[in-house]
C-alpha cells in the first residue's frame, strides 16, 4: 500500500511539472504582455526596460528555470495586471471553485447513485427508460447551455433561484446542477452496469438464500461493490469539474480560479495564468490520490495490497 | 416428514421456447437424513434446489406443477416476503458451489456470518457476535473470534466454504442443501468439508440434500440416492443397492464411467450420444436414444417399478 502510495505521488509530482512547462510555454505563444501593459505610444527604451524588469527578455528555458525555483518556495511573481502576488489572488478564490466543483460532483453522485441503482434493478422497466433518455439528454447538452438554460427557467421566469453570485446556498444551487448535469450520464451508466454485474453473482445469490431482505441486498451488499468503479472514476469528474468550472464559473459570475485564470489570459497575465493552471493540476493529481486511497475504504482486497 | 415433493415441474420460459428443466420428481427427505441428488450437468437437480427455496431465475424460471411440503407447510403457494422472512436462510439454507465467489467481497466475514441471524431476528448486539463466533467454531474455522474483521480473500478456498456452512447452519435450518459444496475444492480438503457436512448433521439433526455430479462424494455421504436424468428421477435407493445393483441402464452406465485406478481397461468408458432437449422431450423414456438395450415399448413413458424396500427404477427392462 505505501509503495503504491509513493508511486502515484511521484507520478503526480512528474504531473504536476509537465503541466506547469506545458502552460509556460503555451501562455507565452499567446503573445507579448509589454503591449498590454504599456501605453500604444510608449518608447522603445521604455518597453525594453519592462521587459528586463519581468524577466521576459531572457531565454524561454531559463525564464522556466527562474520560475521553477521560485515556485518551489511559494513565489508565483506578481500579476503583471493587478500588482499583487499572483499566488495570493489564486488561493483567495481557490475555495470557492473547490466548493463549485465539489457541489457539482455531489449533485451528480446523488443523482446518478439512486437512478442507476434503480435501473439495474428494475431492468427495462419505466425507471430504467426514463433514466436512459435523461442520460442522453445530459451528454448531448453542454454545461453553458445547461447553465443558460436554468438562468432562463429558474432564475428569471419562475424567480425561485438567483441567476448569479457567491455566499449563500441558493446561490450554489444552479451552478452546481449546470456543473453536475454532464456526468450524471456517464455516472448513471457506471452504476447500472455494475450493479447488474454484483446482482448476478454467487454471493447475492446466497445472501437471497439466506433471507436476506431485498433492500438491503440492493442498498447494502449489491451497492458497495457497484461502488468502486464509481470512486475509480470519481477523480476523473473531479477534474473534469474543474475544467467545467471555467465555464461555469463565467456563466455565474462564480467568483473562482476559473473565471480569474480566464480573465488572466486575455490580459496575458503570465504569473497568474501559471499559478492557476499549477493550482489546478495540484487539485487534479490530490483528488486522484484521494480516491487511489478510498478504493481502500471501500474494497479491503486493495487495502491489504492484493 | 421433514421433506415431502411430490410431482415437482418447474419450467424455465426462454425465447427458445419453455424448457421442461424438472419434470414431476417426487422425493422425501427425512430428519437427519441426507439424501444424494445426483445427475449430470443439465439434468435438473440445481434447478430442483433451487426450486425448494423458490429462488428461480428471475423471469424464466417458474414452478409449475407438484407441492413442496416442509414439515407439512405447503411452499409453492407461500408468499414471497413470507418464504424470505421464515423459509430462506431460517429453515431451508443452502451452500453453493464456489466458495471464492459465495462470499461478498467488500464485507468482512463477522458481518457476513452475522447477517442471516440478523435478519432473523435470532441474535443483535452484543449477543450477535458471541453467535456469530459460536457458529464459526462448529465449523471448525480457527481462532473465529480474532479474525471477525476479516474479509473473504484473507482465507483460503477450504476455510471459505467453512464459512458459508456457518453463514448457511447459524440459524439452525432444518433442511440444508448443498449444491456441490466439494466440486471447487482440491481433494484432501472436500474430505474435510465432506466430514464437516457430517458433523454440523450429528450437531443439528438437519436434512441434508446433496447435489452433486461425483458418485464418489454422494457415496461417502449419503443414505439415499436419487439419480436424476433429463429433469426425472430414474433411479432412487439405498445408496449400498445403488452401488451393488444399479437397475437401470443410465445409472449402470454411470457407475461403469467412472476410471478406477488398477483396473485393465485404458479405455475411459462413456456414454455415447448427449442427453435431449428438455424444450420438447421425448414423449418415451428419456434415456432410449442412448440406451445399448433399447426395445421399442421405450417409446412410452417407462412405469417406475418398485425393486427391494425403498430401490425403485423407471425402465421398462424391470417390468
Amino acid at each position: 500500500m505505501s509503495g503504491f502510495f509513493t508511486r502515484r505521488l511521484i507520478q503526480g509530482v512528474i504531473s504536476i511539472i509537465g503541466a506547469s512547462m506545458i502552460i509556460f510555454v503555451i501562455s507565452r505563444l499567446s503573445g507579448d504582455p509589454i503591449l498590454m501593459l504599456l501605453p500604444n505610444d510608449a518608447p522603445a527604451s521604455m518597453i525594453e526596460e519592462t521587459r528586463r524588469n519581468l524577466g521576459l527578455d531572457k531565454p524561454l528555458w531559463v525564464q522556466y528555470l527562474i520560475f521553477a525555483q521560485n515556485a518551489l518556495v511559494g513565489d508565483f511573481g506578481n500579476s503583471y495586471r493587478w500588482k499583487m502576488p499572483a499566488l495570493k489572488l489564486i488561493l483567495d478564490r481557490l475555495p470557492a471553485t473547490i466548493e463549485l466543483a465539489l457541489s457539482g460532483l455531489l449533485f451528480s453522485v446523488a443523482v446518478a447513485v439512486p437512478v442507476g441503482v434503480m435501473s439495474a434493478v428494475h431492468r427495462g422497466g419505466w425507471i430504467d427508460r426514463i433514466g436512459r433518455v435523461f442520460a442522453m439528454l445530459g451528454q448531448a447538452m453542454p454545461a453553458f447551455w445547461v447553465g443558460l438554460l436554468l438562468i432562463l427557467v429558474f432564475a428569471i421566469k419562475l424567480n425561485w433561484l438567483p441567476a448569479f453570485g457567491h455566499g449563500s446556498w441558493a446561490q450554489l444551487v444552479l451552478p452546481a446542477i449546470s456543473l453536475g448535469w454532464y456526468p450524471v450520464a456517464a455516472q448513471t451508466r457506471i452504476v447500472r452496469s455494475a450493479m447488474l454485474d454484483v446482482l448476478d453473482s454467487d454471493h447475492i445469490r446466497l445472501s437471497r438464500a439466506l433471507g436476506t431482505p431485498e433492500r438491503l441486498i440492493i442498498w447494502k451488499y449489491a451497492l458497495r461493490n457497484a461502488a468502486v468503479p464509481l470512486l475509480t472514476m470519481l477523480g476523473v469528474y473531479f477534474a473534469a469539474m474543474l475544467g467545467g468550472a471555467f465555464v461555469v464559473e463565467t456563466i455565474f459570475a462564480w467568483p473562482g480560479v476559473g473565471r480569474t485564470v480566464v480573465e488572466a489570459v486575455f490580459s496575458r497575465d503570465f504569473p497568474v495564468v501559471q499559478a492557476g493552471v499549477l493550482f489546478t493540476s495540484i487539485l487534479f493529481v490530490m483528488s486522484n490520490l484521494l480516491v487511489d486511497l478510498s478504493y481502500g475504504l471501500v474494497d479491503p482486497r486493495i487495502r491489504h495490497g492484493r | 416428514m421433514l421433506l415431502s415433493v411430490r410431482d415437482l415441474q418447474t419450467h424455465l420460459h426462454l425465447k427458445r421456447g419453455v424448457l421442461r428443466a424438472v419434470d414431476g420428481i417426487s422425493f422425501d427427505v427425512a430428519e437427519g437424513e441426507t439424501l444424494g441428488l445426483v445427475g449430470e450437468s443439465g439434468s435438473g437437480k440445481t434447478l430442483t434446489g433451487l426450486s425448494l427455496l423458490r429462488l428461480l431465475p428471475k423471469g424464466s424460471g417458474r414452478i409449475v406443477g407438484g407441492s413442496i411440503k416442509l414439515d407439512g407447510q405447503e411452499l409453492t403457494t407461500l408468499s414471497e416476503s413470507a418464504l424470505a422472512r421464515d423459509i430462506r436462510g431460517r429453515k431451508i439454507a443452502m451452500i453453493m458451489q464456489d466458495p471464492m465467489t459465495s462470499l461478498n467481497p467488500v464485507f468482512s466475514i463477522g458481518d457476513q456470518v452475522g447477517s442471516p441471524l440478523r435478519n432473523h431476528d435470532i441474535a443483535r448486539g452484543a449477543a450477535l457476535r458471541s453467535a456469530v463466533v459460536d457458529v464459526l467454531q462448529r465449523v471448525r474455522l480457527p481462532s473465529p473470534a480474532d479474525r471477525l474483521g476479516d474479509y473473504p480473500h484473507q482465507f483460503s478456498g477450504g476455510q471459505r466454504q467453512r464459512i458459508v456452512a456457518a453463514m448457511a447452519i447459524g440459524c439452525t435450518p432444518r433442511l440444508l442443501v448443498a449444491d456441490e459444496p466439494t466440486t471447487a475444492l482440491d481433494v484432501t480438503i472436500q474430505v474435510q468439508i465432506i466430514n464437516l457436512l457430517r458433523t454440523i448433521q450429528a450437531d443439528t439433526g438437519a436434512g441434508i440434500i446433496l447435489i452433486t455430479h461425483d458418485l464418489g462424494v454422494a457415496a461417502s455421504l449419503c443414505r439415499r440416492i436419487a439419480v436424476m436424468y433429463a429433469g426425472q428421477i430414474i433411479e432412487t435407493g439405498p445408496v449400498r443397492a445403488i452401488y451393488r445393483t444399479p437397475s437401470h441402464p443410465y445409472t449402470k452406465a454411470l457407475l461403469a464411467a467412472i476410471p478406477r485406478l488398477g483396473a485393465k481397461r485404458t479405455r475411459l468408458v462413456a456414454i455415447a450420444g448427449q442427453p435431449p432437449s428438455l424444450i420438447d422431450p421425448p414423449s418415451g423414456c428419456r434415456f432410449a436414444a442412448r440406451c445399448t438395450q433399447r426395445m421399442d415399448k421405450c417409446a412410452e413413458a417407462p412405469p417406475t417399478v418398485t425393486l427391494s424396500d425403498g430401490h425403485s427404477a423407471a425402465c421398462w427392462k424391470l417390468v
